[in-house]
């Protein structure tokens, strides 16, 4: 556990980015179905991937939030709980739901988050008093993210062709590990004392075109050129806005963004 | 067992061993993993410092993402469709990982040096331009191997074949490569070299977290100077472990038919494991005894 994990107030709303990163990624993961069914194409399977961005900085924000109780080397393995559960709930949604799938799979593990929170605070009794609501949250975050990506790469909601585009192909691989470190590597990569919220969430944006970028690269043989190169365009452009954008936040909050130089005053 | 097949694990023993030391070093120049929270801590306890400071989650994690990354482009750019040669594609792939650990490296190194203003700590951009690329290049070299490694357990045309898709055999490798280097390699760095006014081989004292070496031997220590150090010992000895893990996994089911000997090679296994525990108990009894307690240590201490 590192010292001084920090975190700074929060100025946007944690229900508020809950319902956006919830409906955003669910909206997404539809829309993306229906216009590539009515369109016949896979020109749509972007706009799960900008689901998935939605979920990503819903998911960073739980870690956020969950982190600040002095989890810090804690952050990556909470990541990995959040897509574990995620992964096994989203499937099995899809797995049994058809086309409702993915909404009964993010409920599935919004209530396994809960449950494993309740265990940590009852049984094991870490006594952390957000558990139960921050891995609810991840949960659905986890869910999402691993339902939106992987209509990233198979263009559509059904299980039989999402097995075999995604799991079959190996892709899954990139789908859990790229979410993965787009939800934890907001916070872990800015974590300190002086972190602070937007700064996390514009990292978040980024973490998240990169991840729509790399499922995106995986629909380049399943949902072909035009639809794959159209998410990878538009992931890229997002990345690009973000990460320029973290670059102002950086100059905003560090102590000198110095073009060179020997230590600053107290560290010779 | 044929000639191809010991052929074959003999390259992918010399891959794998490659693929550790790049890890290894890769972590050193960025101070990922547990060296990490030492250079987070320095500025905290009044060393402000230019060292590299990537956290980009544990190594595990992260070699999983690039080594599935690379692989999952190889397999789109192998594929019927894109028709590619396997080495330009596993190149490509690896490319791409490069540029990724690229990114997340440069966003790490200024998100945790920001957190830190009040105790002085700059971002230093010549820094960010200087390491990033030697990141990458490291990263491209492990990603290209782990890669390497698993395209020649899922080849079609090879006889080993393994029934998992490549990215996910990717993927496993990387975080078992990920966890050797986290685990063998980084004790070099975090607790000798960050350490080094401390007596070698004393350990890290709990009251010394933070006080890490923050100058070199002229100007301020760079993380390329951590590199170049632990390329000494800790770059090989990661490469040696992931090396014998990957040869020796592999040459038990090798010489041992999975399909027909299953059992031998499980047996086998077991061996290795036993022969290896033995192996390091007795190094470590013999060099208690031979280097002995360390000067200030007196005996322990009561409860």
């Amino acid at each position: 556990m590192s010292v001084a994990a920090g975190g700074g107030e929060s100025k946007i709303d944690k229900t508020k980015l809950t319902m956006y990163g919830l409906g955003g990624g669910i909206l997404g993961i539809y829309l993306a179905h229906v216009l590539n069914m009515i369109t016949g194409t896979g020109y749509f399977s972007f706009l799960a991937g900008l689901g998935a961005i939605a979920a990503i900085v819903m998911g960073a924000d739980a870690v956020r939030r969950v982190c600040a109780y002095g989890i810090g080397t804690g952050v990556p393995s909470i990541g990995m709980m959040a897509m574990g559960m995620g992964l096994v709930a989203a499937w099995f949604g899809l797995a049994v739901a058809g086309i409702a799938g993915p909404i009964i799979g993010i409920a599935i593990a919004m209530g396994f988050g809960y449950f494993v929170g309740m265990l940590a605070n009852k049984i094991i009794k870490m006594n952390i008093p957000v558990m139960e609501e921050v891995l609810m949250s991840l949960g659905g975050a986890g869910a999402v993210v691993i339902i939106a990506l992987s209509v990233v790469v198979s263009g559509q909601i059904g299980y039989e062709d999402m097995l075999n585009d995604v799991v079959l192909t190996g892709f899954i691989a990139v789908v859990f590990i790229a979410g993965a470190l787009a939800i934890l590597q907001p916070f872990n990569a800015n974590l300190g004392p002086d972190e602070t919220q937007d700064r996390t969430l514009v990292h978040a944006v980024s973490t998240g075109g990169l991840a729509m970028f790399a499922a995106g690269i995986g629909s380049l043989i399943t949902v072909g050129v035009g639809g794959a190169v159209l998410t990878m365009l538009i992931a890229a452009a997002i990345w690009l806005k973000a990460f320029l954008w973290y670059f102002k936040l950086v100059k905003r909050d560090s102590a000198g963004v110095v073009g060179t130089g020997l230590l600053a005053e107290g560290g010779l | 067992m044929d000639m191809v097949s010991m052929g074959l694990l003999a390259a992918m023993g010399a891959l794998a061993t490659i693929a550790g030391a790049s890890e290894d070093l890769e972590s050193d120049v960025g101070s990922q993993s547990n060296p990490n929270s030492q250079v987070q801590l320095a500025a905290q306890v009044g060393h402000t410092h230019r060292i590299y400071n990537k956290a980009i989650s544990g190594e595990p994690p992260s070699n999983a993402l690039y080594a599935a990354l690379a692989a999952v482009t190889a397999s789109v750019l192998m594929s019927d469709a894109y028709g590619m040669n396997a080495f330009f594609s596993i190149a490509v792939g690896s490319l791409v990982a490069a540029v990724f650990n690229g990114i997340l490296s440069m966003t790490s190194y200024m998100g945790r040096n920001t957190s830190q203003a009040r105790f002085n700590q700059y971002v230093y951009l010549d820094v960010l331009r200087s390491h990033t690329t030697t990141i990458m290049a490291h990263a491209y070299i492990t990603a290209f191997c782990v890669v390497a490694i698993s395209y020649i357990m899922t080849a079609p045309w090879l006889p080993i074949q393994h029934p998992f898709p490549l990215p996910v055999i990717a993927f496993t490798w990387g975080i078992a490569l990920g966890a050797i280097g986290s685990s063998t390699g980084d004790v070099h760095y975090g607790a000798e070299r960050e350490f080094q006014q401390y007596p070698f081989g004393a350990g890290l004292n709990a009251a010394n977290s933070g006080d890490i070496v923050t100058k070199g031997e002229a100007g301020l220590r760079s993380s390329i100077d951590n590199a170049w150090f632990c390329a000494k010992f800790g770059g090989p000895v990661t490469g040696l472990a992931f090396g014998l893990i990957v040869f020796l996994d592999n040459w038990r089911t090798t010489i041992f038919d999975p399909a027909t000997q299953g059992w031998y090679a499980i047996a086998t296994g077991v061996l290795i494991v036993v022969l290896l525990n033995v192996y390091n108990r007795i190094l470590e009894v013999r060099s208690k005894k031979r280097y002995g307690p360390y000067p200030e240590y007196a005996g322990d201490i009561k409860a």
